[in-house]
């Protein structure tokens, strides 16, 4: 599939304590916030009025997708009620990066700094040791100083007050390396003192960790200036990244990696409280990260929709556990030439009986066995191509083979979309650029492209969703039928992407925008329609 | 690097040997050593000899050593491999300890475990509910595999 769920497992750990990015509560921290709120139309809103006047607004804004609508009230600002015109609960999030949330952090510091009365770097420590919650730690602090300094690392009972930091002399032997005529040593107020090149060492292998980084010989806590002494410009940023991955792996109900290859987006959810809502309306909280990622925030995978996430994590599940089989099956028996059964060949002999039907034949040419030439270990015949299995839908395997073909199908043909939507782009630069062209003109074609992405989506999703359904039922005939007819849809708008002339693909812009508008129109009727079968109770997924 | 704090290591071994302890190369090969812990007295290990091997990394001290012990042993933080299960020689590794501290450590572990963190859960719940039954079968095994 098309992404990597790089979050495995989801840590139990998650309190349900407030974070300290819970910007909402605090006024000056929402403006830097809203500053980085991602806006999934940034850039095109020009467009969107340049469109509106020959197509009306729903054209150019994909309207199949719930999030698509939800960002219409993106901004937490103008946003009043809780759901949006379709009855779609609102969810408010912004994308960020480990980066960005220090930076947040920092911000914040200015703010903390008089309750503890300490320097900047004591009390990234604190954080650092409170898992940046600091609340928590305010907490703490409110009780106990000292305990809290001790924890941290920040205080010891045995202290010489000697100097802190990188030292000179002529002659040191260092008690880690034991190597005399060291001249560089680093030494906090611990006064335990050792080598720079050792310290160097240390702290490397202690960075990715992203815990406090102690005295080698004691728990009194490098601080992040010491680090930068140590190992040169900026490296403690790199364990202050580490430290956040583990606070976002931490809460994980607020915040989510984004699940794309090589994407290092965080989005963070600001109202928890509707992501509660969404699995009763069989909808999945769909999010959009600032490199265009879209996946669903509760399980981490891409947007699953006409499905919701419980159909989707199902049908994963399936596919794990059916691969083993299926490739076992594939493997080790053939269908009987006859009935269709499924055997597998425990013995040298390949005289076969069906144990089903009583059909005799040969293992090797799935011939008949009575008139079988040559030998009886050998067959003379070659083998015939295999045969097309009837589509029977009794067996269990054979429907969901079939199924999971169509899925794994369109996943290929997403691939390859994405593909397309890089010779796409290369394609509209080449317009602009030969044709003397605005950038508004040709951004039919990206979401042209986007439109036949999404449609896709939809439509690969749509199988675990008919393989899950009732299929005696109406409203399974109707979802199928929506299929087909987004099926096509998708391959006529895939049809017209092909076109190789840019002067054609400028002519084609009206069909261009038709096919688009259409394969939405289809894939927001397939996915409503898959909505209804969820709710209705005709699609239950099983285990 | 790693040899020439080995070497010292050895040295200051010989020149202060740690009561109850004992510790060298097993060969040419200084990476590799041999050494052997007396059960305390006040324990169910007292009168026993257990022997480890310890494997020092190349990038020592900044990773920890590998030791584990070669006779058997009944104690809910060490396994039937001889692994043991002690935080100092996995996250809570300091460059600043040395192999006699290790060592000095791991007799103090067999004065007392850690049922809490076991790595033989069932030695751990028999320490944690019938404790005379866990003294008894220590013994037992010290007479059997340590004397």
């Amino acid at each position: 599939m098309g992404y990597t769920d790089t979050l495995g497992a989801d840590t139990d750990e998650d309190d349900d304590e407030s974070l300290d990015l819970d910007f909402e509560s605090d006024s000056d921290v929402v403006d830097d916030l809203d500053d980085q709120s991602f806006s999934p139309d940034c850039g095109s809103d020009v467009n969107d009025s340049s469109d509106t006047s020959s197509f009306g607004n729903d054209v150019t804004r994909s309207t199949f997708l719930e999030y698509d609508s939800k960002m219409d009230n993106f901004n937490p600002s103008s946003g009043d009620g809780t759901y949006d015109s379709d009855g779609i609960p609102k969810l408010q999030y912004n994308c960020l990066t480990t980066d960005q949330i220090y930076g947040l952090m920092v911000a914040r510091l200015d703010r903390i700094q008089p309750i503890f009365q300490l320097s900047h770097g004591d009390i990234i420590v604190m954080l650092q040791k409170y898992a940046w919650s600091e609340e928590r730690l305010l907490e703490d602090w409110t009780e106990d100083q000292e305990n809290v300094l001790i924890a941290c690392g920040l205080k010891v009972e045995k202290v010489l007050d000697g100097p802190r930091g990188i030292q000179t002399h002529s002659d040191f032997l260092c008690h880690i390396c034991c190597e005399s005529n060291k001249q560089k040593t680093f030494r906090l107020e611990c006064g335990h003192e050792y080598c720079v090149e050792c310290y160097e060492h240390y702290i490397k292998d202690k960075v990715p960790e992203g815990k406090i980084i102690t005295c080698m010989s004691c728990s009194l806590a490098l601080k992040n200036s010491d680090i930068d002494d140590i190992l040169g410009d900026s490296s403690s940023l790199t364990l202050m990244k580490s430290s956040i991955k583990g606070f976002i792996q931490k809460h994980s109900k607020h915040y989510r990696w984004c699940p794309f290859v090589d994407c290092n987006c965080i989005i963070q959810i600001s109202n928890i409280s509707s992501l509660a809502e969404f699995p009763r309306l069989h909808l999945s909280p769909y999010v959009v990260c600032e490199n265009q990622h879209r996946f669903c925030f509760k399980c981490g995978l891409e947007v699953h929709a006409p499905g919701d996430c419980h159909v989707a994590e199902q049908w994963v599940k399936l596919a794990q556990l059916e691969c083993a089989n299926l490739n076992w099956v594939l493997k080790n028996t053939k269908e009987c030439p006859k009935c269709g059964v499924n055997i597998e060949k425990n013995g040298g002999c390949n005289h076969m009986t069906c144990q089903s039907c009583g059909y005799q034949f040969c293992w090797i040419c799935e011939q008949c066995w009575t008139g079988h030439g040559g030998g009886f270990y050998e067959c003379t015949h070659f083998k015939k191509d295999d045969k097309q299995g009837s589509a029977d839908t009794k067996n269990s395997l054979r429907k969901y083979t079939f199924y999971y073909k169509l899925f794994s199908e369109h996943e290929n043909s997403v691939k390859l979309d994405w593909t397309l939507g890089l010779t796409v782009e290369q394609k509209v630069k080449a317009l602009q650029e030969n044709m003397g062209i605005s950038w508004i003109e040709t951004q039919f074609l990206s979401e042209s492209i986007r439109a036949l992405i999404d449609g896709r989506t939809v439509l690969k999703w749509s199988f675990p969703v008919a393989y899950y359904a009732d299929p005696s039922h109406n409203l399974t005939k109707i979802f199928v039928d929506n299929q087909a007819l987004l099926v096509s849809a998708v391959e006529d708008l895939s049809k017209l992407l092909q076109i190789k002339e840019p002067q054609n693909i400028i002519d084609k812009k009206l069909e261009f925008y038709n096919r688009a508008r259409f394969v939405q129109t289809r894939g927001k009727a397939l996915a409503g329609c898959g909505r209804d079968l969820l709710c209705k109770g005709i699609c239950v997924p099983f285990k | 690097m790693s040899l020439k704090r080995i070497t010292k290591e050895l040295n200051d071994l010989g020149r202060d040997p740690p009561t109850s302890c004992s510790a060298g190369p097993v060969g040419d090969d200084l990476y590799h050593w041999q050494a052997s812990i007396m059960g305390p007295p006040d324990s169910p290990y007292a009168g026993g000899v257990f022997f480890l091997s310890i494997h020092f990394p190349t990038d020592y001290p900044f990773k920890p050593p590998k030791i584990s012990f070669t006779t058997k042993i009944y104690h809910p933080n060490i396994n039937a491999n001889g692994n043991i299960c002690l935080d100092i020689l996995k996250d809570q590794w300091s460059p600043a300890l040395t192999i006699s501290k290790v060592l000095l450590s791991i007799c103090s572990l067999l004065t007392d475990a850690n049922p809490d963190d076991p790595l033989v859960p069932e030695i751990a719940h028999i320490y944690k509910t019938d404790r005379s039954k866990y003294e008894a079968t220590a013994k037992e095994w010290t007479k059997k595999y340590a004397v």
